[in-house]
């Protein structure tokens, strides 16, 4: 099964090089730096190269976590509750706030008081449709991505016993929880379950459809000639369909696309901080805590030297609302995303990865013009359709589980 | 100089038979008397003081180890209940630290028995405590250069959770009792007819004894359960918190502190309590695993009658029959107990914190 896998992305990456002019040593390069799970959208591969953009179709339901409208109401409040978090300031939506593309509009998240985060808030939008969750894929579903995001030490700081213990101090959860999953009192784990339900209902399907896939859809209209023409250069000279690709405009799989570590990190006590204590987090040797000076992605995870600076494709729906962008931030602006890819993955100042040796050999200059450059952009915005908007839920109010009169007894009967 | 311990076994039979409480010898027990000099190293004490005071040990950064222990108290809570991390409560009346390097056991219910280091760790990342990750602590530490001097300076190199965890305990040695009367011999004529009560008469030496004025072991002394442990859900949160990550059965109906049962999971040892060192009580009002007595004279009343009500109830707890001016002796014997406030900066770290982490400079060139 693996074996199987492996090949096919061999073979995607051969023919993603080929298409992109690239001399064929480096898709070995490619194939073997990426022995990952695709999705099974993904394989679906014209023989001529990636598979092309496809509309979006119905989220995937795991077969162990049905969607009912009594638990997607109950994740949607989960989402929103501070009380799920250390100390019941920090809950999803915190880092994930409606108004900035539910994700966090600067270029690390804002992490738990007293720290900040060291990479950038994903949004929620369009999360269920990927087999993996966060920017090295360490989390393998929405429950496990909830679970780590409220525990991590720089973004809800909660542990399990505390959660647990004021969800059934709120009659309202305890009503709920009993309703939905048939427990007597709320269990933390099945606080997970009611997050990613609602996360699975927050999709850019339906009325938040996006231009691009009504185009695809067959209505010609819904995107302007600039945007064609952009479309064109996405499909062809700028080559970005070797990756955003299918119907996730994204392979799923992990890249070192060229950019820079963000300079927050010289330039930030906080920053320098978590840079470090993420070190340990994640898996570091004696050796790489010491020496590392930027984000190791996907090698934290693989422990392999070529898997350093390697992270997700990042989806392209709904970025309109979603900026900055790169696991780090570093750009805040599509046209600055455009502009790095249009050098063969620099920014302004010519700084790129810290690892060139595992920098993609897809990524090189692309001798976009102007107006090119334009026209893409343009593209990028067909990625995004009407903004998601949602009103936050009232906080369910705590109150004793025993009346005095219970206490009293009690005392009586010691 | 050593505890003075008289264990004076042979006169346990010459005892027995009487009413245990009212005929309570001093010499039954380890007497009490000064406590034993400690070797305490400057440069860590120094270091841990400053790490005591800095808010920056819990998880966000928003309490210290002296929000609860605070030094004008005693080093204990001014709250009947401490007040916890934020967002959630306490269930507990947080002890005096003053003396507690003395200590073989720590916390109200005895879980912790080895060291102060294993206390400090337990206290820190307790998500109703301080709810501190120590490698973020360790980073927090290693950023601030005043701690990468006097880490340094103490000795153990590189700031680490690890040397965090012995400098903080270094430090509470330091927090020992000073000129006390009860030490320096000025003790009034009331507070010498209250030890002589103490000793005989009211029966307290038969907990409160060596020392340190304690046995270190957990009696049930029937004290009332604070009803704002359960009716306040921002301290209950904790106490159920606190019992389910225990282990405590039926944790969700508890309506009383379970105390030692947490240590033994007996019926035997429900509700009780370790006996407090009664060193500083002056300060470390209010009194009792819960802070449900108010006054040391309170405290007094509270074992004239007897104790509070529990099938569990120790057998040593009686009615003393004490008289009004018994009373006031005892309670005066209980303050020469007390020496000065530990509250000068020999003891409080009253300099400033930075209000940011400065950057490490040449950051990209420099080693992590």
């Amino acid at each position: 099964m693996h074996l199987k896998k492996i090949t096919l992305s061999l073979v995607a990456a051969a023919v993603a090089t080929v298409f992109a002019g690239c001399q064929a040593t480096a898709a070995k390069h490619e194939g073997a730096a990426a022995p990952t799970k695709m999705a099974s959208a993904q394989m679906a591969m014209t023989p001529s190269g990636p598979p092309p953009l496809a509309p979006l179709g119905d989220a995937p339901i795991p077969p162990d976590n049905k969607l009912t409208p009594a638990k997607v109401e109950l994740g949607k409040l989960l989402f929103f509750d501070p009380r799920v978090g250390g100390d019941a300031s920090t809950g999803c939506s915190t880092c994930h706030e409606p108004e900035q593309g539910w994700a966090w509009a600067e270029d690390f998240s804002r992490g738990y008081p007293g720290t900040v985060h060291w990479r950038n808030s994903q949004s929620i939008i369009n999360s269920a449709y990927f087999p993996r969750q966060f920017w090295a894929g360490s989390a393998s579903s929405n429950e496990k991505q909830a679970k780590s995001a409220a525990k991590g030490g720089v973004a809800g700081n909660g542990e399990d016993d505390i959660m647990e213990a004021r969800l059934a101090l709120i009659p309202e959860y305890r009503k709920r929880f009993k309703e939905v999953f048939g427990t007597e009192w709320p269990i933390i784990d099945d606080v997970w379950h009611a997050i990613a339900a609602f996360e699975r209902t927050m999709n850019t399907t339906g009325e938040h459809e996006v231009p691009l896939d009504k185009y695809l859809k067959g209505d010609k209209g819904a995107l302007s000639e600039e945007q064609v023409r952009g479309m064109a250069l996405f499909n062809g000279k700028a080559g970005c369909i070797n990756c955003h690709n299918g119907e996730l405009t994204s392979d799923t799989d992990y890249h070192n696309i060229g950019v820079p570590p963000n300079k927050r990190w010289e330039e930030d006590g906080l920053a320098q901080i978590t840079f470090r204590f993420e070190q340990y987090a994640k898996g570091q040797t004696e050796e790489g805590y010491r020496n590392a000076k930027s984000d190791w992605g996907f090698y934290y995870r693989s422990k392999n030297k070529w898997d350093k600076g390697k992270f997700r494709t990042a989806p392209l729906r709904y970025i309109a609302y979603t900026a900055p962008y790169m696991h780090n931030g570093v750009f805040y602006t599509l046209e600055e995303v455009v502009d790095f890819y249009n050098r063969g993955g620099f920014d302004e100042e010519g700084r790129t990865t810290l690892f060139p040796e595992t920098k993609s050999s897809l990524i090189k200059p692309l001798g976009l013009s102007d107006q090119e450059k334009e026209d893409l952009v343009a593209f990028l915005e067909a990625f995004s359709g009407p903004e998601i908007e949602m009103e936050k839920p009232e906080q369910p109010p705590y109150a004793p589980l025993f009346t005095m009169a219970d206490l009293k007894a009690a005392q009586e009967a010691k | 100089m050593g505890a003075r311990v008289t264990t004076g076994r042979t006169l346990l039979a010459a005892v027995m038979g009487f009413g245990v409480a009212l005929s309570a010898q001093a010499a039954e027990y380890p007497d009490i008397g000064p406590l034993p000099q400690l070797k305490i190293d400057k440069a860590k004490a120094e270091l841990g003081k400053r790490l005591f005071f800095d808010k920056r040990l819990s998880g966000d950064a928003a309490v210290s180890c002296a929000t609860c222990h605070v030094p004008e108290k005693g080093y204990a809570s001014e709250e009947a209940l401490s007040p916890g991390y934020p967002g959630n409560g306490h269930f507990r009346n947080a002890s005096s630290l003053v003396n507690v390097a003395h200590r073989k056991v720590w916390n109200w219910d005895g879980r912790i028995g080895t060291n102060l280091n294993d206390m400090t760790r337990e206290m820190l990342t307790e998500d109703y405590t301080m709810n501190m990750d120590m490698r973020i602590m360790q980073e927090r530490v290693k950023q601030d250069p005043l701690y990468v001097k006097m880490f340094k300076d103490a000795g153990y190199g590189e700031p680490s959770n690890g040397s965090v965890r012995k400098a903080i305990p270094e430090y509470l040695k330091t927090l020992t009792s000073a000129n006390a009367p009860f030490d320096t011999g000025k003790m009034s004529a009331s507070a010498k007819r209250g030890m002589k009560l103490f000793k005989g008469k009211a029966g307290c030496i038969q907990c409160h004894n060596g020392p340190m004025m304690t046995d270190q072991k957990a009696h049930n002394t029937g004290v009332p359960e604070n009803f704002d442990v359960f009716m306040d859900p921002m301290n209950h949160q904790a106490f159920i918190a606190f019992t389910m990550f225990q282990g405590i059965p039926n944790y969700m109906n508890l309506k009383r502190d379970p105390g030692y049962f947490n240590v033994t999971l007996l019926n035997e040892d429900m509700g009780k309590f370790l006996t407090p060192s009664l060193r500083e009580v002056k300060y470390s009002a209010p009194y009792m695993h819960n802070g449900m007595i108010k006054t040391l004279a309170g405290v007094v009343d509270f074992y004239n009658q007897g104790g509070g009500k529990d099938s569990n109830k120790s057998k040593l707890l009686k009615p003393l029959k004490l008289s009004g001016k018994e009373k006031k002796d005892l309670v005066a014997f209980l303050e020469a107990l007390s020496g000065d406030k530990l509250t000068s900066d020999k003891h409080v770290w009253k300099q400033p914190y930075p209000s940011e982490y400065e950057a490490i400079a040449n950051w990209t060139e420099v080693r992590n």
